[in-house]
C-alpha cells in the first residue's frame, strides 16, 4: 500500500548528512525528521539559521539529494528509492521550483519561461488543457492573479525588475497545476513591499491551484501566513 | 526534441556575438577547402577540355607540358620555334589524317595572336564542339586567294566583345608579349572579317591570322633588330612591291597540331614524328602532357587543402573552447532547466545542437563567401590562366569535405557536453552563484 496516499508529501525518520571531507571534522549539516507530512493543497513554512539544513530538505524533496535513512514520499514516489530518470520524471511532472533569484532563462520571453513546465510534462500540459482549456490560458491567468500587467508578457525575461522576475517564477512554479512546489528563500531578493505583496499573491494563486507549498526562509515573520510551520534546528 | 532545438536556438542567438566570431572562422576555412577543390576541378575540366579534337601537338623538343602550356593556352614562354619544312614531312608521314600548323609570339592588347591556316576552325574542338561564327567568315588563305587577304583577322567571342569590335574593324597588333616598350605593327593593320561564337576554350580570347599575315607583319623586322637604321628601313619596303603569296611563306612554325585517322596509331606516329632525322622534334599528347602538369601541381593543392584543413581543425577546436567556457557562467541556465523537469540528458542535446548551429551557419556562410568570391574572380582567372570557374559547381569531394567539417563540429561539441551533464548532475537545482 502506499503510505502517501492522503498526503502530497509524507517524510519518515529522514536522516541525511554531507560525508565529511575527512574523517576528523563533524557532517558540516545534519537532517533528521522523524515525521513530517503535507496534504494536498496545503502550505509549511520552513524556517532556521542558515546552515540548519533548510536548502538540504528542500534538496531532498526536489529529489535531488537522497535520504541516507528513512523514507521520502513525493506525489506517490518514494524517492529515497527511485531512480535518477524517476526523480527527473516527478520533478518534470509534480514539482515547482521558485529559486533566491536566477529564476528566468534570459533568452526566453516571460510567458515562453511560464510555459516552460507544459513543454517538459505532458502531464502537465493535459492538465493545464483539462483546467483552463490550454497552457496558453492558464499562463496568461497565472499571470494576472500575480498582478503581471499584459504588456510585460513579451518582454525578455532579463528586462523584468527583480520583483517581477520572482512573480514569473511563481507562476512558472504553478504552471501545469503542479501538486507541490517549493520555494527557496523567494522574497529574500525582494524590498520590503515587494516581499509582503509576493508572499499574498504566491499563497492566494497557491490556494486557488491546489498545489501544496512548502517555502524554506530565514525571514520568521512570513510564518504567520503558513498553515505549518517547521523550524529545523529545533527537530 | 523539438523543445531542445527551440530552447538552443535561443540561447545561442542570445550570445551570439561570442558565437558569430567561430562561425566566421568556421567559414573561413570552409571557403579555403571549397576554392582550392573547385579551382582545381575546374582548371581541369577547362584545360582538358579544351584541346579535344587535337591527337597530337608537335614542336621542337623540350619540355612537353611548356609546350602544351604554351601553344593551346598561351601560358609560359615562347618554346623555340621549328623549321616550316617539318609541317610537309609531318603531313607526308602514315596515319596522319591532317596537321595545322600555329605561329604564335605576338599579342594583341595582351591577347595571344594566332597565325594559323582556315583549317584551324575546322579541325579544333572546344568541349567537344566544333568552332562556328557569329559574324562574317574564316580570312582567306592567301595561298589560292592572293595578297588582298594577307591581313584579314578572325576574332575571338571575347576579345570582340571586350573592345567592342565590330567587322571591318580596323585593327594594330603588337610585336612581342605587349608592355610598354612594344612596337606595334602600324604599318600592317588587318581587318576583322569574322567573329566567333563563344567556346569556353582559349581561342575566345585569340586574334587568330593567316601565316602569312603573321609573316607580312614582320617583314624586316628582324633586320631591324641588329641592324638599326638600315633595319628600320627594310620596314618601308611596301608590300605593294612583293611579287607573289610565296615570298610570304613562313619561315618558321610554333608548332603543329596533329589529326590522326584513328587514335590507335597515337604511339607509332608519335615514334615517327620522333624519328624524323633533320630536326630534334617531339610529340605530345595533351592528355598525357595535362596529367604530367597536374601531377606537379598537385603538391601545392595538397598543400593549400593541408592548411585548410588545419584551418578548420582550429576553428572546430575554437567552437568547443567557446562551448567549455561557456558552461561555467551556464550553471545557472542549466539548473533552471533541471527545475523545470529537465532531465540531465537533454543538456548534452542541446550543446550539441548548439555546435551543429555553429557548424551550420559557419558552413553556409563560407559556401555563400566562397561562390562570391570565384564569381568575381571568374573574369580574372579566365583572362589570366584561361580556367573558366563554374560558379555553383561545387565538386564532389568538397561536399564530402563539408561533412566532415559538419562531424568534427559534433565531436566537439562532446567534451563540453559531457561536462555539463557532470555540472549539473553534481549542482541539481542549487548551483553556486557566479
Amino acid at each position: 500500500m502506499n503510505p502517501s496516499s492522503s498526503f502530497v508529501c509524507l517524510l519518515t525518520h529522514v536522516r541525511f548528512e554531507w560525508t565529511p571531507l575527512d574523517a576528523d571534522s563533524p557532517s558540516p549539516s545534519l537532517i533528521a525528521i522523524d515525521e513530517l507530512s503535507l496534504a494536498a493543497g496545503s502550505s509549511l513554512f520552513v524556517g532556521g539559521a542558515s546552515g540548519s539544513g533548510k536548502s538540504t530538505l528542500l534538496g531532498l524533496l526536489s529529489g535531488v539529494l537522497q535520504p541516507r535513512l528513512g523514507d521520502v514520499w513525493v506525489a506517490g514516489l518514494n524517492l529515497a528509492q527511485a531512480s535518477a530518470a524517476q526523480r527527473d520524471r516527478l520533478r518534470a511532472d509534480h514539482l515547482g521550483v521558485i529559486f533566491q533569484q536566477f529564476n528566468l532563462l534570459p533568452y526566453l520571453s516571460v510567458i515562453e519561461n511560464v510555459l516552460l513546465p507544459t513543454r517538459f510534462s505532458s502531464l502537465r500540459l493535459a492538465q493545464s488543457r483539462d483546467r483552463f482549456g490550454g497552457p496558453r490560458a492558464q499562463a496568461e491567468h497565472l499571470l494576472r492573479s500575480l498582478g503581471l500587467d499584459a504588456s510585460l508578457w513579451a518582454r525578455m525575461a532579463h528586462q523584468l525588475s527583480l520583483g517581477q522576475q520572482q512573480r514569473v517564477a511563481a507562476c512558472r512554479a504553478l504552471m501545469g497545476s503542479p501538486q507541490l512546489v517549493i520555494a527557496d528563500e523567494p522574497t529574500s531578493a525582494l524590498d520590503e513591499d515587494n516581499r509582503q505583496s509576493f508572499l499574498e499573491l504566491l499563497l492566494r494563486a497557491q490556494r486557488e491551484q491546489g498545489a501544496a507549498l512548502v517555502l524554506v526562509s530565514h525571514d520568521r515573520r512570513m510564518a504567520s501566513s503558513f498553515e505549518q510551520v517547521l523550524d529545523l534546528g529545533k527537530v | 526534441m523539438r523543445i531542445w532545438l527551440s530552447l538552443a536556438m535561443a540561447s545561442a542567438w542570445s550570445r551570439r556575438s561570442a558565437l558569430l566570431v567561430v562561425v566566421l572562422s568556421v567559414s573561413i576555412s570552409v571557403a579555403l577547402i571549397l576554392s582550392v577543390m573547385q579551382i582545381r576541378a575546374d582548371a581541369r575540366s577547362s584545360f582538358s577540355e579544351a584541346v579535344s579534337g587535337v591527337d597530337l601537338i608537335v614542336g621542337p623538343r623540350g619540355s612537353p607540358t611548356e609546350l602544351l602550356m604554351y601553344t593551346v593556352f598561351q601560358l609560359g614562354r615562347a618554346t623555340r620555334n621549328m623549321p616550316a619544312e617539318t609541317e610537309q614531312a609531318i603531313s607526308g608521314l602514315r596515319g596522319v589524317q591532317w596537321v595545322v600548323p600555329m605561329q604564335l609570339g605576338d599579342t594583341y592588347r595582351n591577347h595571344a595572336v594566332w597565325g594559323s591556316r582556315p583549317e584551324l576552325f575546322e579541325r579544333l574542338r572546344v568541349r567537344g564542339q566544333p568552332i562556328s561564327f557569329a559574324q562574317g567568315r574564316s580570312f582567306a588563305d592567301p595561298r589560292s586567294s592572293g595578297l588582298q587577304s594577307v591581313f584579314e583577322l578572325v576574332l575571338g567571342a571575347e576579345l570582340a566583345d571586350r573592345f567592342g569590335h565590330q567587322l571591318q574593324d580596323s585593327i594594330v597588333l603588337t610585336h612581342g608579349a605587349g608592355g610598354p616598350l612594344a612596337q606595334n605593327h602600324e604599318q600592317t593593320p588587318f581587318r576583322v572579317v569574322g567573329i566567333l561564337a563563344p567556346t569556353g576554350g582559349p581561342i575566345d580570347r585569340a586574334a587568330v591570322i593567316s601565316l602569312e599575315g603573321f609573316e607580312a607583319m614582320h617583314l624586316g623586322w628582324g633586320l631591324g633588330e641588329f641592324q638599326g637604321l638600315r633595319g628600320a628601313l627594310a620596314l618601308l619596303k611596301p608590300l605593294e612591291q612583293l611579287g607573289s603569296v610565296d615570298e610570304l611563306k613562313p619561315r618558321e612554325l610554333t608548332s603543329l597540331l596533329v589529326g590522326l585517322e584513328s587514335r590507335g596509331q597515337v604511339f607509332a606516329v608519335r615514334r615517327a614524328i620522333e624519328s624524323i632525322p633533320t630536326t630534334p622534334l617531339m610529340a605530345v599528347l595533351p592528355g598525357v602532357a595535362l596529367d604530367d602538369l597536374w601531377r606537379a601541381l598537385a603538391v601545392g593543392e595538397n598543400s593549400l587543402l593541408v592548411v585548410g584543413g588545419l584551418v578548420a581543425l582550429a576553428s572546430v577546436l575554437s567552437i568547443s573552447a567557446v562551448l567549455l567556457v561557456s558552461i561555467a557562467s551556464r550553471r545557472r541556465e542549466f539548473a533552471v532547466l533541471r527545475a523545470v523537469g529537465a532531465r540531465p540528458r537533454g543538456l548534452l542535446v542541446m550543446l550539441a545542437l548548439e555546435s551543429a548551429f555553429i557548424a551550420i551557419a559557419g558552413i553556409v556562410l563560407g559556401l555563400c563567401a566562397q561562390q562570391l568570391l570565384i564569381y568575381a574572380s571568374a573574369d580574372s582567372l579566365r583572362t589570366m590562366m584561361g580556367i573558366s570557374l563554374r560558379p555553383l559547381s561545387i565538386p564532389g569531394e568538397g561536399w564530402l569535405a563539408l561533412a566532415a567539417v559538419m562531424l568534427m563540429a559534433s565531436m566537439a561539441s562532446l567534451l563540453p557536453a559531457v561536462r555539463a551533464y557532470r555540472m549539473s548532475l553534481q549542482d541539481g537545482l542549487n548551483p553556486p552563484y557566479v
